[in-house]
């Protein structure tokens, strides 16, 4: 009976892998014309490539701040909008709001606050009188690479934040009240009930933010599309640099292969751990 | 895609009810140069349609940044238009694959007539010309007449040492002299200004980097210092062409290298502002960089009589003109270079006048590869990160890799 709609699933998940399966192991042209059979030379030169190998050391970098950053806020905000205060629902909707903005209508708003000449940002620390001009934020790889993090974490807490709360709201409240006549404060409860009970919603929390993180492009192209000079190349800007501006296909297929390994490895190894720590 | 073909067939279906005539739809992809273009392009289709009952031309704009990625995605899935403009120095990897359709079974000599001879040049590939030349431009330096004059350069710098000296005394004023792209599109011809009126050059006749090179050093080195000292904006790197036609329009910059279509900008922005172009500035020769953009008929077409009709139309006198016009580009045909409005403009002719010396992008595999390889090396060269000497050194292997493969 649920034959024709696995093998539908099937098809759909399995033509596209075996695409670019097919395209990195050959010579393709910019127009996805495939030339020579090459075997394993496109993974050879894309792991031989120095600009690949800072890239996969940046996306992790770029990974682990971004999710990490994204947990350490959203678990004490989760907790702060679980409890019962007037003006609850409005303070919810605010960190709601910016997961309706898209993604990259997100990078280009602060793309322009962070701008040297005219952005809100230089604007507020002149007036302030800690800057005398404008300083040039998205000139230097040291300066905007931690601004994206930072705008990674910004769109990344609302998804989380709802996981969490969710999370939160399964948590029965007379545990709370048995611990309190124990006589634990509010931090004891915190690390003895609150986190073990959310465990579950962090694992979810922390794997889905990983392979989305991991992949997610649209705010290091808009605001720096990877430069200056290779600075803030994570492996998917990289990979669409490599097939659309070089029109390499080939390796970009290569690419994408390799990133679908380490996040397909992340997430067995990271489950695998949680799995043991529990036992 | 199955669904869109699905719904194109239907839809075919259904105009072939409609219409008993023989009825083509061209699908042109165009890209937007300014918010002129659309506009320019949908009444040309009308007037084509009027001219030509049954026949429909459909325009598709598309933002430069994103037309090469759009027109591969569309030939990969066999869902490409019939006609679209590129960029001519991608010519040749459509060539390669055999995707463009040569023109010159199309063009008698009376149409080969219409253009001016050096145009038709930069997209012939052995022997054959695959595109017309629907836009063209070159560089020339822009000046702040008040800055300048200030300065004592009153009709800008004539060399780069001249240059460098206004720049002291704007910067000794406290602006900002000399405009320097160091992000985007062309970061890499910004320095090949430098490079080519100091006698260097990109890549040499038998295809290999050739900008590693004495004046490829000194040249660098002339950017780095300009740079350093301050001569120019803060922050270079984060600055790209648009960017610094911004700073130039708001007064806020000296000096800037830059294509004719700004005189429009201005005209349309900022009518106030005083200011000259000139020359890009000399070292040991005066040179420019000259760029056009083609448009090609792609050999899937099905409909390539209908369609070679509507170039024919759109490379006659009147909207030529008006797109020329409207868009700020340099003449490509004659009825347009004969036409007051081209011959009565100072500015413009500064442009026109410059391009007997002027350097085009050559049609070679490997020059988006050596872009980026030159572009990284000035924008590292810029942040401090490595010598004029390293940088070089390095993008030229780089460069080398893709060169001619």
């Amino acid at each position: 009976m649920i034959a024709p709609s696995l093998l539908l699933a099937a098809f759909v998940m399995c033509y596209p892998f075996y695409e670019i399966v097919k395209l990195s192991m050959h010579e393709v042209s910019r127009f996805g014309m495939l030339r020579a059979f090459t075997g394993t030379a496109n993974f050879a030169s894309v792991l031989a490539d120095a600009t690949f190998q800072a890239s996969l050391w940046r996306t992790l970098i770029w990974t682990f701040f971004v999710v990490g950053g994204t947990l350490v806020i959203s678990i004490p905000a989760a907790v702060v909008l679980n409890l019962d205060f007037a003006g609850r629902g409005i303070a919810r909707a605010i960190v709601m709001l910016p997961w309706s903005v898209s993604l990259s209508m997100a990078s280009i708003v602060w793309l322009w606050s962070f701008n040297a000449d005219y952005g809100m940002v230089n604007a507020i620390l002149q007036s302030l009188g800690l800057i005398s001009r404008g300083v040039p934020w998205m000139a230097r790889p040291e300066t905007a690479f931690p601004i994206e993090i930072a705008v990674g974490v910004i769109v990344s807490i609302p998804f989380t934040t709802t996981i969490l709360l969710g999370g939160l709201s399964s948590i029965p409240g007379d545990i709370y009240e048995a611990a309190r006549i124990d006589g634990a404060g509010a931090f004891q409860q915190f690390r003895a009930l609150t986190l073990p009970l959310l465990r579950s919603f962090i694992n979810i929390a922390v794997i889905l933010n990983v392979i989305h993180v991991f992949n997610s492009f649209p705010i290091i192209w808009i605001m720096t599309q990877g430069g200056p000079n290779e600075g803030t190349h994570i492996l998917i800007t990289y990979l669409y640099d490599l097939a659309f501006r070089l029109g390499r296909p080939g390796p970009a297929a290569a690419i994408s292969l390799i990133m679908l390994a380490i996040v397909f490895v992340f997430t067995f190894v990271y489950l695998r751990m949680q799995a043991r720590e529990r036992t | 895609m199955k669904r869109t073909a699905w719904l194109g067939g239907i839809a075919a279906a259904l105009i072939a009810f409609a219409a008993p005539a023989k009825a083509d739809t061209v699908r042109v992809t165009v890209s937007f140069y300014s918010a002129a273009t659309g506009p320019y392009f949908e009444k040309m289709a009308a007037e084509f349609s009027k001219a030509n009952p049954g026949h429909e031309i459909k325009i598709e704009v598309v933002n430069w940044n994103a037309l090469l990625q759009k027109l591969q995605t569309d030939i990969s899935g066999n869902a490409n238009s019939d006609i679209s403009i590129i960029g001519t120095r991608w010519l040749l990897d459509f060539v390669r694959d055999d995707l463009i359709e040569p023109l010159d079974g199309y063009m008698n000599p009376a149409f080969r007539e219409r253009f001016i001879g050096t145009f038709l040049k930069p997209a012939e590939i052995k022997g054959k010309v695959y595109g017309l030349p629907i836009a063209a431009s070159a560089r020339g330096l822009y000046y702040n007449k008040a800055m300048l004059t200030a300065a004592g350069f009153p009709n800008g710098p004539k060399t780069w040492d001249e240059l460098v000296a206004a720049a002291e005394k704007i910067k000794a004023a406290g602006g900002n002299g000399f405009g320097v792209q160091g992000k985007g599109t062309e970061t890499d011809v910004y320095w090949y200004y430098s490079l080519w009126s100091h006698g260097g050059d990109v890549v040499s006749p038998d295809g290999k980097a050739a900008f590693n090179s004495p004046a490829g050093v000194k040249t660098l080195s002339l950017y780095k210092s300009i740079v350093d000292r301050g001569l120019s904006q803060p922050g270079v790197t984060d600055y790209d062409r648009t960017d610094l036609q911004n700073l130039f329009k708001q007064g806020r910059i000296g000096m800037v290298i830059t294509a004719p279509f700004l005189i429009n900008q201005i005209a349309k922005e900022v009518p106030t502002l005083e200011y000259g172009i000139a020359p890009v500035p000399a070292g040991t020769n005066s040179s420019t960089y000259a760029v056009t953009d083609s448009v090609v008929l792609f050999k899937n077409s099905k409909v390539k009589a209908t369609a070679w009709k509507f170039l024919d139309y759109i490379f006659t006198g009147p909207p030529r003109i008006e797109f020329t016009k409207a868009e700020g580009f340099l003449p490509t045909t004659k009825a347009e270079a004969a036409d007051p409005y081209f011959t009565g403009n100072e500015r413009l002719q500064t442009f026109v006048n410059l391009l007997p010396n002027a350097h085009f992008a050559p049609t070679i595999t490997g020059w988006e590869d050596t872009a980026k390889a030159v572009t990284n090396a000035a924008q590292s060269v810029y942040l401090g990160q490595a010598t004029p000497e390293a940088a070089l050194k390095k993008a030229e292997e780089e460069a080398n890799k893709a060169l001619n493969k």
